[in-house]
Order: structure tokens, then C-alpha cells, then sequence
């Protein structure tokens, strides 16, 4: 037995050690690239002129690529083969997952040089890939006349520039808030939040919640870490500042911070907003099961274009939002956000793609699958054209987009390096949250940390 | 050159035989190894072409708190968690060993957690399980007492996936009953004679008869525990958290790689945890001839 049991391990041990390193970098995250091949939808038949002018073309394949839900998936695949209906010549591969997968294999596939032609972007991120070149300029195809930019307006082109150059534009346009139902404020007796309320209200409020209903209803989400935006974003700017400067600095003060985290650090000791380790446990829950739709918290911070996806959740009430909360005496904090298209630089059809992205964003046909899957339509024309096809709870969302975009101002985007941040500011807030640091110490710690990481 | 002419004409066969696992070992694991140690002496995005910053990588990383989290996490699941996992392991064999009826049964059952231990649905099927929600919660209460929040505490994060390797003990198990098997069935009974007791004959017949299968148990799990990823990235929603509690040395590399685009350093970390990992079975190897007995 010794000598055999001797002989064995060694090898077994070879072997190990040979595949350890190979292991440890290839680490890529195994989702199933849910690559499904694109239906034959053309139509011989169809006695449309472009079709025909189209069938001369030579065949061309693109790919295409979103975030989302399986309900998303159904849509965005719909959309699609109109799209090969209409451009017979022109197949489209389809690529999804979900939302943190999505930026994992995005990621990965970019660096491999084999990224899809048309990329789902989002202001979060696009820095990450426009900084490096990643993307393609649109100037070049909006000049060529294959995207058609005209029924937008100058602000909403302008949410997809760095640097004075157009990478992305927006499928469309969305703004954040804070939800709330209204059968839940009811039953508690409690008058539903204000529109324009301040972060004094928002404190009251959640309090008021948390007491009428007997300590059994946190009054909301803990915002005070996680992703920096929109929450603290919108509180830096109120204060006349932003996450970032225009050269790439950190853009708020020590101050501002530390005004931030001891807000929510006073909700939290008051009891008005979950205790660390539930709001850890919910933290990446998926929407049918996150603290608000299962009813442990009475108000929540989400996109507007998400309204009537929390409204499915409910049988009773309605699914209402208001603003951010503001600042008295301070700025309005809004700016613009969205889902958007690009382009990636590589592409070997970078026209054919464009067309596609045309197609998506001005052709009734698409729109009026769309309707406000990603936010409002950009375009003013096919706003005005989805707008009889929505469903109550999507008509308040473009109702409530449409109140508070006005307020919109220019914001920048990140600079290199914000993933390094962003994860800083979580890390951070959750030590004060579990109660291993002060606010200030958390503060001061997380100043010094993302200036070294900006310096890099 | 003639030797070696001879030497291949010989053996072409034998390499055309071995070809598919060359070709796979290669490209699969030689290449991208040496490619992985280039980039650890550079600064890589994976958008733009590596650039050379010598051991720059190698220095940032002693100095990178978070860095020193994960290899404290990891030694914790390691040190604390094989050990645990192979007393187990080797008290079932033993059960299982005192010839019960119905043992291949058993010895089946309780290796297929080995089969899909390290999978995504355990590793959510384990959030369920202790989550404030969850079963063991459950059961505590109808038993009066205190519940918690397993996973998301940052002090018994880690422990609810050491136990989840604990429950994975099926194939060191499995090895420990083929050891235990071996332990000549004399040397049990000249111990009765000598009046030896159960826990006697445990300690000084059977313990040191089973120390090289000990021996491999404990390299191979160790080295597998130290490459432990999928249970911490999905019970964690891929942050390592509460407070980095369960941030897994690979969790770490992963983050840096694919989520900060730091490529260069996530290689460096990478081959730093193949030393280490070659260091601490060097030092098992080192010790194993004080306490692993073979028997000649």
C-alpha cells in the first residue's frame, strides 16, 4: 500500500499543481453565453421596396447583446427579428444575461476582441470602455445617414458624450426616485411623501413609518453605501459638487460624506432602516424577492422605468414615486440616465449596426414593442408614439420622467478607476453600518484610499 | 541527433497516444500559465497592450489591506475547515467500516455531495438554508433558541461555508474506508488479546496504519480549499462581504481581474497563491516524515 499511496500522490500532486495557476486566472464566469440563433424571418413575399433594394446586398451577420429579464429577453428578441424582417440581409445574433453577468462577460469579451457589434451601455460603465477605446465614435455613421439623430433632443445625444465624443445614445431615458404604495402609507394612516420633498422629510418620514406600524415595517432601504450613484451622487450635487471633477478627481468634500453616512447612521440606530446584516442579506436580491416587494421596508429607491414591474408585484395599492429627496436650500441633484446602444470599435460592420440601432430606437415598428422597457424613448417623436400604448403604472412612469427631466443638468462621467471606488464606498459604509468604524474615521479612511487609487 | 531520431522513431505512437492530453495541457493550461506570469510583471486592462512595471505588482500587493483579508480568509477556511472536514470524514468511515449491512449503499450516498458540492445550486440551496428565513433559523426557534442572520453577519459568514465544505466529505471518506480496509485484521486481534480498549486499538493500531491515507487526504483537500470560489461568490452575490468575511483569496483575483480590469495585478495574485500553495504542501511533505508511517 505505502509505495503505491506514495507513487499516486505525487502524481495526483503534479497534476494539481500544473492546473492551479491555469485555474485561478481563467476564472471566467460560466454562464452559458444564452446565444440563440436567429429564426429565418424573411419575407420573400413582401412587395416593400427596401426589402428588395436590400436583397441585393450581400449577407451580412451582427451581434447584438442586452441585460435583462426573461421578459426583456422575449421583447428585445421580438424587436429583433422585426429587424430581420425588415433588413433581410442583415442576421442578427442575440446575446443576454443578467445585469452583473452581463458586465463580466462583456468585459471579457471586449478584451478577447471578439465583442458584439451592438452593445447595451450604461452611464456606470461606458467610461470603463470609451476611455480605452473600446467604442466606436457615432459621429462617423450619424454623418453617413445610417443613424438618424434628429427628433432628439441636444441634452439627450449629449448624456452619451465623453469627452465631446458620442459613444452611445439612449434606448431610453430614465430618471431615479424613490417608490412607494400607496395601500401600505393607507393602512398606516400616513400621508404619502411629498414630490419635492427635502432629506429632513425622507428622515421624518421613514421614521414616522417605522413607529405607526409598530416597529413591524422599516420605513426604507438602507441607501447610505452600495453604488455610489444615483443616492450619494444626487446629495454631492446638490452641494454643488459631484462624485468626480472634469480632470478626474474625487469631487466632494470629507464633509459631505461624513454628512451623509451619519444621516443614515441615525436612521439606522433609531431602528427606522434595516440593521446591517438584513440589509447585506438583500442586498443583490432579485426584484420578486427584494426587502420591498416582500414587505419589510415602505419606501425604496428605483428607476422610474421599473414602476410597472413593481406593480405586477402588487395586487393592492398603487406603485407611486416622487423625486429624490432634495436638499433644502440646495441645488437640484438630477441629471440625465438611461439605457443606451453602442457600438464597439471593432466591429467589421460598423454601418450594418447603426442601421440596427436606427432601427431600435426611431421605427414605430420597434417602439411599439418597447414602449418603456429601458425608460421614456428619447426621441420626442416616438415618445409622443408609444404614449397611447402604455399601461397605467408605465404612463405614471413617463409621467414622473417627464416631470423631474427639466431639473436635469450635465454631469460627468467617471474616470478610470471608479470600480475601485465604488466598491471603497461599500466597503466603507457597510463598516459603519456593522459598526466597525465611525463615520468620521470611515470617511477620512475612504478620502485617503480613493485619492491613492485616482493617483494610480 | 541519431539517438534521437531512434528514440522517436520508437516511440511517435506513443506521442500520437498522448497527443489530445498534450495538445489540452498546452493550450489549455502550459501556455496560459506562462502567459499569466508574463502579465504579472505588467499593468494590463485587457483593452489596451500590457505595459511592463517589473515586480511593481508583487509590491503593491503586501501593501494591499484588502490582499491580506483574503489570504487571512482563505488560511481560515483552510486551516480550520479541512481538519474539521477530514475528523468527519473519517468518523463516518470508521461507522461504516464495522461492516454494516447495505455499505455500498451508504458509501454512495454520502459521496454525492462530493459530486455537486462545489456547485451553483448548492451554494444557493446554502443561502436559503441560512438566511434569517432559512431552515436552520427554523429549526432553531421550535428549539427556543436565538436566531440569526448566518450569512449576512460578518462573524459566522465564513463558518457557514466552512460548513458547507465539511458536508462535502464524501471522497475523503471514500479513501479513508479503502485505508481502513488495509489495516490488517492480526494486528486487532493480538491488541484484544493484549487487552487493548476500542479507543486503544483506535489510537496506536489504527491511526498510525492509516497516516500516509491521512497524509493525502489532508494534501489534497488543502490544495483544493485553498482554490475555493463558487461557494463565496454566489453565497456572497460576488462581493466577498459582510466586511470582506468571506472574500476568498479567488474571489479577490477575480474581482481585480474581470471587475477592476487590473489584469496584471489579478495574474500576480495568482502566482503568489501557487507558491504559497507550494509552500505549505513543501512544509506537509517536510513534517509528513515525523508522522506518516509506512509500512515496508
Amino acid at each position: 500500500m505505502s509505495k503505491m499511496m506514495k507513487s499516486l500522490m505525487l502524481y495526483a500532486l503534479s497534476i494539481i499543481m500544473l492546473v492551479t495557476v491555469a485555474a485561478c486566472s481563467s476564472n471566467t464566469p460560466n454562464d452559458a453565453a444564452n446565444t440563440t440563433s436567429t429564426p429565418k424571418a424573411t419575407n420573400q413575399n413582401d412587395p416593400n421596396q427596401q426589402n428588395e433594394q436590400n436583397d441585393k446586398k450581400d449577407e451580412v451577420e451582427i451581434r447584438f447583446t442586452w441585460w435583462g429579464d426573461t421578459t426583456r429577453n422575449e421583447l428585445y428578441n421580438a424587436i429583433v427579428d422585426r429587424f430581420e424582417e425588415e433588413y433581410p440581409h442583415i442576421k442578427v445574433k442575440r446575446e443576454f444575461g443578467g445585469w452583473g453577468d452581463y458586465w463580466d462577460r462583456l468585459t471579457t469579451q471586449v478584451a478577447g476582441g471578439n465583442a458584439p457589434d451592438v452593445v447595451s451601455m450604461h452611464q456606470f460603465y461606458v467610461s470603463d470602455y470609451a476611455r480605452r477605446g473600446a467604442l466606436l465614435d457615432l459621429s462617423q455613421v450619424v454623418d453617413s445617414g445610417s443613424l438618424d439623430l434628429t427628433n432628439f433632443p441636444e441634452s439627450a445625444i449629449n448624456s452619451g458624450r465623453i469627452n465631446d465624443t458620442l459613444y452611445m445614445v439612449p434606448k431610453g431615458v430614465t430618471m431615479p426616485g424613490w417608490a412607494y404604495n400607496t395601500a401600505v402609507f393607507d393602512e398606516l394612516g400616513i400621508d404619502y411623501p411629498d414630490m419635492n420633498w427635502t432629506w429632513e422629510d425622507y428622515a421624518a418620514k421613514v421614521t414616522e413609518i417605522y413607529e405607526k406600524s409598530g416597529g413591524s415595517l422599516w420605513g426604507s432601504v438602507d441607501g447610505s453605501g452600495g453604488q455610489p450613484q444615483p443616492n450619494f451622487r444626487y446629495f454631492t450635487r446638490q452641494h454643488g459638487q459631484d462624485l468626480y471633477t472634469a480632470d478626474g478627481q474625487i469631487g466632494f468634500t470629507e464633509e459631505t460624506l461624513v454628512k451623509w453616512w451619519s444621516m443614515w447612521d441615525e436612521l439606522r440606530k433609531k431602528g427606522a432602516i434595516p440593521d446591517a446584516a438584513t440589509g447585506t442579506e438583500y442586498e443583490n436580491a432579485p426584484l420578486e424577492q427584494n426587502m420591498f416587494v416582500t414587505g419589510l421596508v415602505a419606501i425604496t429607491q428605483i428607476p422610474a422605468n421599473q414602476i410597472y414591474l413593481y406593480q405586477q408585484q402588487f395586487s393592492e395599492g398603487e406603485i407611486r414615486m416622487v423625486r429624490m429627496p432634495t436638499l433644502a436650500g440646495g441645488q437640484n441633484g438630477e441629471y440625465i440616465e438611461g439605457a443606451y446602444l453602442s457600438i464597439t470599435e471593432k466591429s467589421k460592420h460598423p454601418e450594418e449596426a447603426a442601421l440596427f440601432i436606427d432601427f431600435f430606437i426611431n421605427s414605430e415598428r420597434s417602439l411599439e414593442l418597447f414602449k418603456v422597457e429601458q425608460g421614456s424613448p428619447a426621441s420626442t417623436t416616438m415618445s409622443e408614439f408609444v404614449k397611447p400604448l402604455l399601461e397605467p403604472a408605465q404612463q405614471r412612469a413617463v409621467d414622473f420622467i417627464q416631470e423631474v427631466l427639466p431639473y436635469a443638468t450635465d454631469a460627468v462621467y467617471a474616470p478610470l478607476g471608479a470600480a475601485e471606488i465604488q466598491q471603497l464606498f461599500s466597503d466603507q459604509a457597510s463598516k459603519i453600518a456593522f459598526g466597525q468604524m465611525s463615520v468620521e474615521e470611515a470617511a477620512k479612511a475612504f478620502m485617503t484610499e480613493a485619492q491613492a487609487i485616482l493617483q494610480r | 541527433m541519431n539517438k534521437l531520431k531512434q528514440a522517436w522513431r520508437n516511440n511517435w505512437v506513443g506521442y500520437l497516444f498522448l497527443s489530445p492530453w498534450l495538445i489540452g495541457v498546452l493550450t489549455l493550461s502550459a501556455i496560459p500559465m506562462l502567459a499569466s506570469l508574463y502579465l504579472s510583471f505588467t499593468s494590463y486592462d485587457m483593452f489596451t497592450p500590457p505595459k511592463f512595471i517589473g515586480l511593481d505588482n508583487y509590491a503593491t500587493m503586501f501593501q494591499d489591506a484588502k490582499w491580506r483579508d483574503s489570504l487571512r480568509v482563505t488560511s481560515m477556511y483552510v486551516f480550520l475547515g479541512v481538519p474539521l472536514q477530514l475528523i468527519f470524514a473519517l468518523a463516518i468511515a470508521l461507522f461504516l467500516n464495522r461492516g454494516i449491512s447495505g455499505l455500498k449503499f451508504y458509501r454512495a450516498i454520502y459521496y454525492v455531495p462530493s459530486l455537486f458540492g462545489g456547485s451553483v445550486a448548492i451554494a444557493l440551496l446554502w443561502r436559503q438554508l441560512f438566511g434569517s428565513k432559512g431552515l436552520v433559523n427554523s429549526f432553531l426557534t421550535t428549539l427556543g433558541f436565538e436566531t440569526k442572520n448566518w450569512i449576512a453577519s460578518p462573524d459566522t459568514a465564513l463558518y457557514t461555508l466552512i460548513v458547507l465544505m465539511i458536508w462535502q466529505f464524501g471522497s475523503p471518506m471514500v479513501i479513508f474506508l479503502a485505508g481502513l480496509k488495509q489495516v490488517p485484521i492480526e494486528l486487532y486481534e493480538a491488541s484484544k488479546i493484549d487487552g487493548a480498549s476500542k479507543w486503544k486499538q483506535f489510537s496506536r493500531v489504527t491511526l498510525p496504519l492509516i497516516t500516509p491515507v491521512v497524509f493525502f487526504n489532508l494534501v489534497m483537500q488543502i490544495i483544493g480549499a485553498f482554490q475555493a470560489f463558487t461557494s463565496a461568490y454566489i453565497i456572497s452575490g460576488g462581493s466577498g462581504g459582510p466586511l470582506n468575511s468571506t472574500l476568498f483569496y479567488t474571489l479577490y483575483l477575480y474581482q481585480k481581474g474581470f471587475t477592476h480590469f487590473q489584469m496584471g495585478y489579478a495574474s500576480a495574485m495568482a502566482w503568489f497563491l501557487l507558491l504559497f500553495i507550494a509552500c505549505a504542501t513543501a512544509i506537509l511533505f517536510i513534517t509528513s516524515k515525523k508522522w506518516v508511517y509506512y509500512q515496508e
